[in-house]
């Protein structure tokens, strides 16, 4: 390799000036470019998105193409009806009502919930101008899938109305059961009688458990930390934000906040051996 | 003798071959295979039946699967009728083609698809036909409405045609159908996508052969940057220099992957940058933990002392704190902290670094190693590309706004050199063993 011929060089900048907030968000499920369909934009909507801070849970809210020929207007009433009770259950009422006070609530955008994912290794975003690579920290990473949570309340009505017994579905009420706690039957009626109160499963669950020892009460440490994070989430109050695309001025100001002003060649302290012995277990 | 051997054949009227062989014993000639009918290894041989009907039918498959939707709305039973005319005229050479009826979104000829500034994808550029009518709708199209779909960025689209003629063109010589004629569109499956914003994504097929071909649409995609143009068709050429040297990775990947990494990073400079759309491509690193810290080495305050005069960015003692942010948080993380407290009141959450860091230095092979100071040396190679989107963005929680910096193009996995990490292990190991003191009596030295 030592007779391999150098083409070119770059120096590498490196700035944390816009640290901790780059993120990268993934679209497993999209290969083309988030965009309003030229339809929906002719008609006015944007991408939205919300955040809950404290739960780092984002939301991306991308309007359907509403062409009678690649969307179905009927069966869009039917889920936004599902979706708008789906969003009163759930705390997460978009907020624009304004044309549902008419009108029959439609579906008119597909909402992208964000997850977390761990980082492996410093990610870094790196952008080539002038003969230079400009180096900015990742700090986390989101991956945004359609949420469809509304599809529940429908399987829950057709359930409701096919009968409580005999329904030869997968049960889609909650978590399957606790080996530790009792079989909650009287459990799943209360619920589909009172599909509004969610929490009504953790209170009921708790009160079969009460007599029990400490570990069966109700629920176990694990699962019972999981219901309470579950339930501050939903608590949580979405906050919107602008979403902007990458052609606003303030998006040229943030792209423009990427690259390094500075000249200075900065002085390494860690060592190449840092790697090696920063492998944890080795 | 001709009749046993007829019965033993597989019944045709139309036998070319009916002369019986010379070897065939009359006791069992009804049982025995002919000669002619057996080929040396004992099988039965195939008889070549040539009939008229069979190779029309042939010939009327062949045109349907590669027009998979027409933009005419002629009705199934005039296509039926054209059929029986075709049989009836006999040797036709090229029958003329079933006519499909219009159906889904393509119903009403090719609308257009967005284009993103940086994914440009080119749009084909197949002639549009104009329907003919609604005519005998077929029962599948009858549902749909009569509009047509917004035909929002025509202006932009249109202007890529002329661009993507030559490209598509070349590709019509590989696969030539016949003419469109009689309101059927043909349409390449491979751009299916562009005809409609709703369309389907087609499946990417192995370009082995057509590498010219996609670097050649790859410049014309991009008139902007001449300087582009340069690198690519350099780029093209080491490729070719490495094809005659290197091992016969025939796989298409590698190659463009290394094409890529030497076209990344190799631009000095392009002349045209278009402000609006910012031609910068974004690229997504790989680093291990922990990434090396950086200090600014200002005479003015030392780097081991945290005291801060004035908070100008460039001039305070800094260290890196990745694990703050990232999941794991190791203990570099704490220390980083805890060193930068005081100044942490001024940062928001980390200091802020800025400056050179290093080079990255691109060699003929393909091999992109990056210098950092410090003699850390790293190489980079690239990533699994995934084939979904993904952006890059900025939150601003002061400001409520959630900018999308761009998508990124490319993921780049960056490891340490192994040749100079084992060095560098092997230093370090050595000064330990200088360090440790040797008239310890409980040491026993191995040398």
């Amino acid at each position: 390799m030592d007779d391999d011929e150098l083409i070119s060089v770059l120096p590498i900048h490196y700035s944390n000036s816009l640290t901790p907030n780059v993120h990268i968000h993934q679209f497993p499920l999209l290969s083309r470019p988030l965009q309003t369909p030229p339809a929906a934009a002719l008609s006015g909507k944007r991408i939205r998105a919300r955040i809950k801070p404290v739960t780092r849970r984002l939301e991306i809210h991308v309007p359907v193409d509403p062409r009678p020929e690649v969307w179905n207007g009927e069966r869009s009433k039917e889920l936004g009806a599902a979706r708008q009770e789906d969003d009163r259950e759930k705390n997460q009422d978009v907020g624009k009502m304004k044309l549902r006070e008419g009108e029959e609530p439609r579906l008119t955008e597909v909402r992208m919930r964000s997850e977390p994912i761990p980082q492996e290794g410093a990610y870094m975003l790196g952008v080539v101008r002038n003969g230079q690579l400009h180096l900015q920290p990742i700090s986390e990473t989101h991956q945004f899938r359609p949420t469809l949570t509304y599809l529940d309340i429908m399987s829950r009505k057709s359930r409701r109305s096919r009968g409580n017994a005999g329904s030869d579905e997968d049960s889609d009420d909650g978590p399957p059961p606790d080996p530790d706690e009792p079989p909650p039957v009287q459990i799943a009626s209360k619920k589909e009688k009172k599909p509004l109160e969610v929490k009504e499963v953790q209170v009921s669950a708790r009160k079969a458990g009460d007599d029990k020892g400490n570990l069966q009460g109700g629920l176990s440490a694990v699962r019972r930390e999981m219901l309470l994070a579950i339930r501050a989430e939903e608590d949580e109050v979405w906050e919107d934000l602008d979403f902007c695309d990458g052609e606003t001025v303030e998006g040229q100001e943030v792209f423009e906040a990427v690259f390094s002003q500075n000249e200075e060649h900065l002085e390494c302290q860690s060592d190449i051996t840092a790697f090696l012995k920063g492998i944890k277990g080795l | 003798m001709a009749d046993s051997g007829s019965t033993s054949n597989t019944g045709t009227p139309s036998t070319p071959s009916g002369t019986p062989g010379p070897s065939v014993p009359k006791a069992i000639g009804s049982l025995a295979k002919k000669p002619t009918d057996v080929t040396r290894q004992g099988t039965q041989k195939l008889k070549f039946v040539p009939t008229l009907p069979s190779r029309r039918k042939k010939e009327e498959e062949a045109p349907p699967p590669t027009a998979p939707s027409a933009s005419t709305d002629r009705g199934r039973g005039r296509g039926r009728g054209r059929g029986r005319g075709g049989e009836g005229r006999g040797a036709a050479p090229r029958p003329p083609p079933v006519e499909m009826t219009a159906s889904g979104p393509f119903a009403m000829g090719p609308a257009l698809a967005g284009t993103s500034a940086r994914r440009s994808a080119p749009r084909s550029n197949f002639a549009p036909i104009v329907p003919l009518g609604p005519g005998n709708a077929a029962s599948l199209g009858a549902g749909l409405s009569g509009s047509a779909g917004p035909l929002l960025k025509r202006e932009k689209g249109s202007t890529q045609n002329v661009l993507v003629e030559k490209e598509t063109k070349s590709e019509i010589d590989d696969d030539y159908y016949s003419d469109p004629d009689e309101g059927v569109e043909i349409i390449d499956m491979e751009n299916v996508r562009q005809m409609d914003w709703m369309a389907p994504e087609s499946l990417r097929k192995e370009r082995k052969e057509k590498k010219k071909k996609k670097v050649i649409q790859v410049k014309i995609e991009d008139p902007s940057s001449p300087s582009g143009i340069k690198k690519k068709e350099e780029a093209m050429d080491i490729e070719e220099v490495d094809l005659a040297n290197a091992l016969d990775l025939s796989e298409s990947e590698e190659e463009e992957e290394l094409e890529d990494l030497i076209d990344d990073f190799a631009l000095q400079g392009e002349a045209d940058q278009d402000a609006d759309i910012r031609q910068e491509r974004l690229y997504f690193f790989q680093f291990p933990e922990p990434f090396p810290t950086f200090v600014s080495d200002i005479p003015s305050t030392s780097p081991t002392t945290m005291s801060v005069d004035e908070p100008p960015s460039d001039s305070r003692p800094r260290k890196v704190s990745f694990a703050a942010d990232t999941k794991p948080p190791g203990p570099s993380g704490d220390l980083a902290g805890a060193s930068t407290g005081p100044d942490a009141d001024q940062a928001k959450d980390t200091p802020k670094i800025d400056g050179v860091i290093g080079q990255l230095e691109v060699y003929r092979s393909g091999a992109v190693k990056m210098r950092l100071s410090n003699g850390i040396l790293m190489d980079v190679t690239g990533a699994t590309q995934p084939s979904f989107l993904q952006q890059a963005v900025h939150l601003d929680l002061q400001n409520k706004r959630l900018h999308v910096m761009g998508e990124v193009n490319k993921r780049f996995v960056v490891s340490p050199d192994i040749d100079t990490l084992l060095h560098a292990m092997e230093l370090r190991d050595q000064a330990e063993a200088n360090d440790m003191p040797i008239d310890d009596t409980n040491l026993i030295k191995m040398d």
